[in-house]
């Protein structure tokens, strides 16, 4: 695979019911090869893959065996049954991606355009990690390319303008996206996976009828509910493995002690802790759990801690009380130290669940990664968490306080919702028209012309001037009535703008603008990206590119001046304001520019003099 | 909001109130006003506790000319602390609207081991060894000792505190446990000693129902409590038994063993003195001689539990001259745990009454009566003589002093029963004697005596006339309120049988029927997907819940129910329920969801409330029988009726018990206080709302069924009193959806009014709450 070939046992088939001849399929780079066992066979095949238009392939788990049909051009099917699905995902990978290839710019557009991104970037990520770079590295890198380029029409726009142009060369303009694809990947993965909730170390133990012989069915991911649940399990195999014990051996000694508790033989548990010491450690209750319950006990909701109950209780010292009243559970009393219950367990499962244990998928492979990634993600967590448990705690409380407020005995907080009343649907759309003709007029009571809100204003100073500055300087809705109509009429769109969602001042602007306006943003954002990128200048290259940038931002400049003096005059103002800050941004770029034209040419000046 | 209940001005931190809360106060001031007992029953979900506490607090600020001091009782330390958050929340609106007048203090008082904060004492395992462990670093003699000797470890807590003397005061404010301890590690001063210190200052005290009616918790802390307080009971429908248990002893073969070890242990003590320090010993002696059987100035590090008997019924006395002598009191002590162990070799039930057992004890090991009774004193004194400290050690001593100090005190009341086995384990040998008390008023008395005011106050104390004959006591307020509520939060069914239509019970013969396991698993397995966060499951025992989990486990419904909700589960060990309890909540505020088993009679189900989005479904998988062949209990009624003429079948009834005397057929029976007790805890205020699933066929039975508290029959319709596991989750389905609608709070729309706003608080007072209430 490494080599950019894949080799796989097939039997190859022209049709499904064939019984097929065995041989080996290579996938080279550009095509594929069939070469039978029996040398003397006819069947064959030596075809590139630019003759393929389709593959199809039987799912996992489906009855069927694992098969990859290959649709040629010409309408021939070409069907390799595969030994296992492993081997067919390999080589239906490879094999998606040389079609990718094949069908060039052109034909990833046509995918994209058929709506099959997600598969297509599913297959370039496949093939990205199972090949090495410099093999197709040109290849994929044309994809992406394509990809980028359909995905973001304003790219191609931009890519037009700036490569087309001769501002920036090919290899710039995609420098700066080298790395899309990547995030994407990487967004995917950052997603981890807790604990199942359900008991998986709880599985039963397989037991065949005829030997004694017991089986335990242990995957990474049971081991790694096994060490969350019980640290204990945890250490212990950190400490013994590989330097005391294999890991099978420690496996083994294990599932003995699970199949000793779970036969509920206490003797015989103990009577065998007694002889090994390793097997006793499953045994006896988890030290690291008891502490660490100790602590959290500590933290308990002081609402629900029956524990503090039993420690007022003077009622029930040894013998006090009644004893046998027949409403007290008889407690049957057996050897504390070897008695795990279900019930224990279940509840330590559920309380681990609650937590979280995320671990990366990748990282569940063999028992060694889990238990040294979980102890990592321990520590994490232990280092994090002092600092923000007392403040956690300082909020439990609060929240303790606040749960025991009655909630429908305190006054409604009015938000202006219209309540939702699901059973009548006329209902609700009543009472909200009533609510907002409600607002409406409210709005209209609320007005006052200025001169009035004005005068409000100075009778409010001449009564601070009069008696002193109290508490509130002014009631904070009179303030803000006062100044929310003397700046009504500095700025209406400040006022109208934001009040309604779903609106925005770019709806209210013709399209033509809009979409020009839209454009400029983004290609002078563009340019900023190569400029400030390009600093310093340490060589020709950059020197030339800078100056390039600088004659293409100086155009945008004046191309930004006329539209904005092309627009209606009524929405030049929102234009205006909209604008403003690319220019800004451009006028950054020019000052530093010239300051450094500057300093470079007086360095230039200086050197000679130095030196000669 | 604020408002006037007659001359009262009556601050209560919401903008509503509900009207039954403003007809409790007025019934509350009411007896207030002529300093009596009243006795009030409202329904939980109401706000009984916040209207009880704006109540009391205003009356006390309105009367300043004579101050009242509030003693607030709760069953259990948790419910403790929720009061103390309702009251911090009450103190602060109080302070906004009144400033620096309304301040008051209100701390919550609790065990050493709950506030200790040294960490090498507050580590010790259990509460016993915490006291002794406080004492080996705070008692008289060691504090002395470390004033000649430095390396004699003392608490710098205590030290300080003791140091800082009258300057040791708490601010104003309300205190948890948690804040007391806050406090007391900031100033370097022990909480505990000086929350017992600030006790006799503070407005308001919140603690344990026993450390008023017990009499050894009580002798040391309420000893100070002035007459003019008001002492309220709440969730006082248990009062009751916490009465006889604060006066029963049990003695078993464990604690005879472990006296005659602590009576050795004496032994050697007592020749150690003689050799160094004799005059110690003479010392006590002539003290004893004098009659004081304590000293009078104890420090208050040095107090211990006191005497097991009513403070009223302690004689003052000198301890008689037969045990006067550290020896004699030995042989006296020996000769008792011999006599006990004979006893208690016997193999049938025997029942006596404590006249004619202190006769037998005279007869048969020559003590008599006035030496018994001064056990606990002679045993306290001795123990303070010879210095000791690790007092966790002597408990079992301790036991038979209490055991010899009530029997010899009290000649009516108690009665004595020795018991070879358990009769539901008749196998398993554990003898028992227990001595316990049938009285219940004997212990509420000096309470009742004492103190001007007590309020009993429950969500179910009905029937309403029967408590003052059980506790003794004339109230001068005795009313029930009904809840009004604004539309139909609960739903209660009864489900009989499952999807497959057959029965579901947990009858003896049918309860191991896999069937009826699989019919409850489907059951819950079905609720967990349509029902929000919280699901509550009750269990009629541990075994039976253990049995059914595992067969669930091994079925894999176990593993279906965890598709939908994390499963935590109640143990016999508090510990791990609590921290269950803790994660279960945890679980239903970030919106996982869970599900809770827990046990009918378990410690969960007599104190945890599992209201709002902890609790919207609770299932109680078969009926909760209380075993009333129990001597104890047979022994109670005969004494009920003998000296309060309570019909057994009225008590019984009010227990909740089918008349078991009359009834030969079930010797089991459903007890009401527990089935309510697990399904009442779901409903906080009238916004909230929950369901309740009866599972068991013979719910549908009238008898068993009219059992079930009043308010839940009243929400249970006859078509939701037969129905299959199917039809049960189309109600559910229907209900909350329903629920999920928005509503009048007011509830003006159905014509009563059950949210009143402070505009209708004013009119109310305007024209006598009882018109338009009632």
């Amino acid at each position: 695979m490494s080599s950019g070939q894949v080799t796989k046992r097939v039997k190859y088939k022209t049709s499904v019911k064939d019984a097929g001849t065995p041989g080996r399929l290579s996938l080279v780079k550009e095509r594929l090869v069939f070469r039978p066992n029996n040398p003397n066979s006819a069947s064959k095949l030596d075809m590139q893959f630019k003759y393929i238009t389709n593959h199809r392939y039987t799912k996992e788990g489906s009855n069927k065996a694992p098969m990859l049909n290959l649709t040629s051009n010409q309408g021939a099917s070409y069907i390799f049954e595969f030994e296992s699905y492993e081997d067919l995902h390999i080589c239906r990978d490879f094999v998606g991606c040389a079609n990718l290839m094949k069908f060039g710019h052109k034909g990833v557009a046509e995918l994209l355009h058929r709506q099959q991104k997600l598969q297509i970037l599913e297959l370039i990520r496949k093939f990205i990690q199972n090949n090495p770079a410099e093999m197709i590295c040109s290849s994929v890198q044309g994809c992406c390319k394509t990809i980028d380029y359909v995905l973001h029409s304003e790219l191609q726009k931009l890519h037009q303008q700036f490569v087309g142009g001769g501002v920036l060369t090919e290899a710039e303009f995609w420098a700066t996206r080298k790395k899309l694809l990547e995030k994407d990947a990487n967004r995917k993965a950052k997603q981890r996976g807790g604990l199942k909730s359900s008991v998986l170390a709880e599985s039963k133990p397989f037991i065949d009828g005829r030997t004694n012989r017991v089986t335990f069915n242990l995957t990474p991911e049971i081991v790694r509910e096994i060490f969350s649940e019980k640290p204990a399990v945890h250490r212990a195999y950190l400490n013994f493995v590989p330097s005391k014990m294999a890991d099978k051996d420690f496996w083994t000694k294990y599932c003995r002690a699970e199949y000793l508790q779970r036969s509920k033989n206490i003797a015989a548990a103990i009577a065998e802790a007694a002889e090994d010491e390793e097997l006793a450690i499953f045994l006896k209750p988890d030290d690291i759990l008891a502490n660490e319950t100790r602590r959290k006990i500590r933290r308990v909701d002081p609402t629900l801690d029956m524990e503090t109950d039993q420690g007022d209780d003077y009622s029930h010292l040894p013998d006090h009380g009644i004893f046998r009243d027949g409403s007290k559970e008889v407690a049957e009393s057996g050897n504390e130290l070897y008695q795990r219950t279900l019930l224990q367990d279940l509840n330590r499962h559920a309380a681990v669940v609650l937590q979280g244990t995320p671990i990366d998928e990748e990282q569940l492979k063999d028992t060694q990664t889990v238990a040294e990634a979980l102890e990592r993600s321990k520590q994490e967590r232990s280092t994090a968490s002092k600092d923000d448990e007392s403040s956690a705690d300082q909020e439990r409380l609060k929240g303790i306080s606040q749960a025991m407020t009655i909630d429908d005995l305190r006054g409604s907080n009015d938000h202006h919702l219209a309540p939702l009343w699901i059973k009548d649907p006329r209902d609700y759309f009543d009472s909200r028209q009533a609510s907002s003709v409600k607002t409406s007029i409210e709005a209209t009571k609320g007005t006052m012309s200025s001169h009035e809100s004005y005068g409000l204003l100075r009778e409010s100073i001449s009564q601070i001037k009069s008696m002193g500055l109290n508490h509130p300087v002014v009631a904070s809705e009179v303030a803000q009535k006062v100044l929310s109509v003397l700046t009504h009429n500095i700025s209406s769109t400040k006022y109208n703008l934001g009040k309604k969602p779903g609106e925005s001042l770019l709806d209210s602007l013709p399209t033509s603008v809009r979409d020009e306006l839209l454009h400029h943003h983004i290609s002078i954002e563009e340019l900023m990206k190569h400029f400030w990128s390009s600093y310093p200048i340490t060589n020709k290259y950059l020197n030339t590119k800078v100056t390039k940038l600088k004659d293409e931002m100086s155009k945008m400049d004046s191309q930004l001046q006329k539209l904005k003096e092309a627009v209606q005059p009524d929405i030049r103002h929102q234009i205006t304001l909209l604008i403003r800050p690319m220019q800004q941004a451009l006028e950054a770029a020019m000052q530093h520019y010239d300051a450094e034209q500057q300093k470079r040419a007086s360095k230039a000046r200086e050197k000679p003099n130095g030196y000669s | 909001m604020k408002f006037q209940i007659e001359e009262v001005t009556v601050y209560f931190p919401y903008d509503n109130i509900y009207p039954e809360q403003y007809t409790y106060m007025v019934e509350l001031k009411r007896a207030l006003d002529a300093k009596g007992h009243c006795l009030l029953e409202m329904p939980t979900g109401t706000g009984k506790t916040i209207a009880l506490l704006s109540l009391i607090t205003s009356y006390a600020l309105a009367k300043t000319e004579s101050p009242i001091k509030l003693i607030y009782c709760t069953r259990t330390v948790h419910e403790m602390e929720k009061t103390l958050a309702e009251l911090k929340f009450l103190h602060n609106y109080q302070v906004k609207h009144l400033g620096a007048a309304a301040k008051m203090l209100a701390i919550g008082l609790s065990s050493r081991k709950n506030l200790c904060v040294n960490p090498t004492v507050s580590s010790a395992e259990n509460r016993d060894s915490v006291d002794a462990a406080c004492r080996k670093l705070t008692a008289s003699w060691v504090r002395s000792m470390a004033a000649e000797n430095p390396n004699q470890p003392t608490c710098e807590f205590y030290e300080n505190y003791d140091r800082a003397a009258g300057g040791a005061v708490l601010p104003a404010g309300v205190y948890t446990l948690e804040d007391l301890r806050a406090f007391g590690k900031e100033k370097g001063w022990c909480p505990y000693f000086l929350a017992r210190h600030m006790v006799q200052f503070a407005n308001v005290v919140v603690y344990s129902y026993q450390y008023l009616l017990d009499p050894k918790v009580a002798g040391i802390i309420s000893k100070e409590m002035q007459k003019e307080s008001v002492v309220v009971f709440d969730e006082a429908h248990n009062i009751d038994n916490v009465c006889i248990e604060a006066l029963s002893v049990s003695v078993r073969r464990q604690t005879l063993e472990g006296a005659i070890r602590n009576i050795s242990r004496i032994e050697n003590e007592i020749d150690r003195f003689k050799d160094i320090d004799a005059g110690r010993l003479r010392a006590e002696y002539n003290r004893l001689v004098e009659g004081l059987a304590l000293r009078g100035d104890l420090s208050a590090s040095d107090a211990w539990l006191a005497n097991p008997a009513l403070p009223d019924d302690i004689l003052r006395q000198a301890v008689p001259g037969n045990i006067r002598r550290a020896e004699h009191f030995l042989h006296v002590l020996r000769r008792l745990v011999q006599y006990l162990k004979v006893k208690l070799d016997t193999d049938k039930v025997e029942k006596e009454s404590p006249v004619s057992f202190v006769a037998s004890i005279n007869s048969d090991a020559g003590i008599d009566q006035k030496a018994l009774k001064f056990c606990y004193d002679r045993l306290h004194s001795l123990l303070m003589t010879l210095e000791i400290t690790d007092t966790d050690e002597f408990l079992h001593i301790q036991t038979i002093c209490d055991f010899a100090t009530l029997v010899g005190t009290y000649a009516r009341g108690f009665s004595i029963i020795i018991e070879p086995f358990d009769e539901r384990m008749p196998l398993i040998p554990d003898p028992v004697l227990q001595l316990c008390c049938h009285d219940a008023s004997l212990a509420i008395k000096p309470v009742f005596d004492r103190f001007q005011s007590v309020v009993i106050t429950s969500g179910t104390l009905s029937p309403i006339d029967l408590y003052p004959r059980l506790l003794n006591f004339h109230p001068v307020v005795s009313r029930s309120f009904k809840m009004s509520l604004t539309r139909d939060c609960i739903c209660p069914m009864v489900l009989t049988r499952g999807s497959d239509q057959l029965p579901v019970s947990t009858k003896f013969d049918m309860r191991s029927d896999p069937g009826v396991v699989r019919n409850y698993g489907k059951l819950l397995v079905e609720m967990v997907s349509i029902v929000p966060d919280g699901i509550v499951c009750f269990f009629v025992s541990y075994s039976y819940m253990d049995g059914i989990i595992n067969s669930w486990n091994e079925s894999g419904i176990l593993k279906d129910i965890m598709q939908h909700k994390l499963v935590f589960i109640e143990t016999q060990d508090v510990v791990e329920t609590t921290l269950a309890l803790d994660n279960y909540r945890r679980a239903c505020d970030c919106g996982r969801g869970a599900v809770f088993f827990s046990v009918a009679r378990g410690k969960v189900a007599e104190g945890i409330d599992f209201d709002r989005h902890y609790g919207r479904l609770v299932i109680m998988f078969g009926v909760p029988f209380q075993y009333t062949e129990s001597k104890i209990l047979r022994a109670r009624l005969e004494y009920l009726r003998d000296t309060f003429q309570i019909k057994e079948g009225d008590f019984l009834t009010f227990d909740a018990l089918i008349d078991v005397m009359n009834i030969k057929l079930t010797d089991r029976n459903l007890n009401q206080r527990q089935a309510a007790q697990c399904v009442g805890r779901v409903i906080r205020s009238k916004a909230d709302y929950g369901m309740m699933i009866f599972a068991d066929k013979r719910y549908s039975r009238h008898d068993k069924r009219s059992k079930l508290p009043g308010w839940i029959l009243s929400h249970l319709r006859d078509a939701n009193l037969n129905l299959s596991t199917d039809m049960a989750l189309h109600i559910a389905r229907e209900f909350l959806r329903k629920m999920a609608q928005p509503y009048e709070k007011t509830g003006s729309t159905t014509g009563r009014k059950t949210l009143l706003s402070q505009e209708d608080v004013e009119k109310l007072g305007n024209n006598g709450a009882q018109e338009m209430l009632y």
